[in-house]
């Protein structure tokens, strides 16, 4: 199964939102305000293993 | 046997600006791993943060593997802006990383909720691998010490 490791498209539009993403991360299996609920419609949508991760409100640089 | 891990660097969309206007996309080492505390687990993305002095996560994520996260052992942390002291609550769990699993004493915060993923940071991550960062190439190789 290839990995998709770019990110750009599948996250689009979900500014601010917990996402879970299937497991090859090729699209949305699941978006919520809160990863438990996100992590809940990946369920509802058979996903074995979800990958949970947060969208950042705004798309810039990280300086940690 | 010398346990070798590879994974590409991810691109995120990013916002160009005055000193970056030709910025959409940032690549960043993330990998995904799991959280594990007994029989739950749940799987997220991590950065590999060299500067990050432990691994933290969010505090939302803890709760998915049943942690009573202000119930753990308090510390107080800040960020580059240094304008606020955050706090992170630790506990025992394990980390999966590539098919692996390692004791981790991780912390769980609310402060960083709005951050897109956790931090693998030096306690409980780098003290685990020896780590090869290839910007250029997109790759990451993580190479499990040998006296782990």
């Amino acid at each position: 199964m290839a990995e998709n490791t770019d990110l750009r498209k599948v996250l689009k539009g979900h500014a601010n939102k917990w996402v879970a993403l299937s497991a090859d991360s090729s699209k949305v299996v699941g978006v919520a305000d809160n990863p438990k609920e996100a992590l809940k419609q990946a369920r509802i949508n058979k996903e074995q293993s979800p990958i949970l991760t947060k969208v950042p409100k705004l798309s810039g640089a990280l300086i940690l | 046997m010398i346990v070798s891990l590879k994974y590409n660097y991810r691109k995120f969309d990013s916002k160009p600006s005055d000193a970056f206007p030709r910025r959409f996309c940032v690549s960043r080492p993330v990998i995904p791993i799991q959280l594990i505390k007994g029989q739950d687990r749940v799987k997220c993305f991590a950065m590999i943060d060299s500067g990050a002095d432990y691994c933290i996560f969010q505090a939302s994520l803890g709760e998915i593997i049943g942690l009573t996260v202000e119930s753990g052992k308090l510390d107080h942390f800040g960020g580059i802006s240094g304008q606020k002291q955050l706090t992170a609550y630790f506990h025992n769990i394990q980390i999966e990383v590539g098919g692996h699993e390692f004791d981790c004493w991780a912390g769980f915060s609310r402060d960083i909720e709005a951050l897109p993923c956790g931090l693998l940071g030096q306690l409980g991550f780098f003290n685990l691998f020896d780590i090869l960062f290839d910007y250029n190439k997109g790759r990451i190789e993580l190479k499990l010490k040998n006296n782990t």
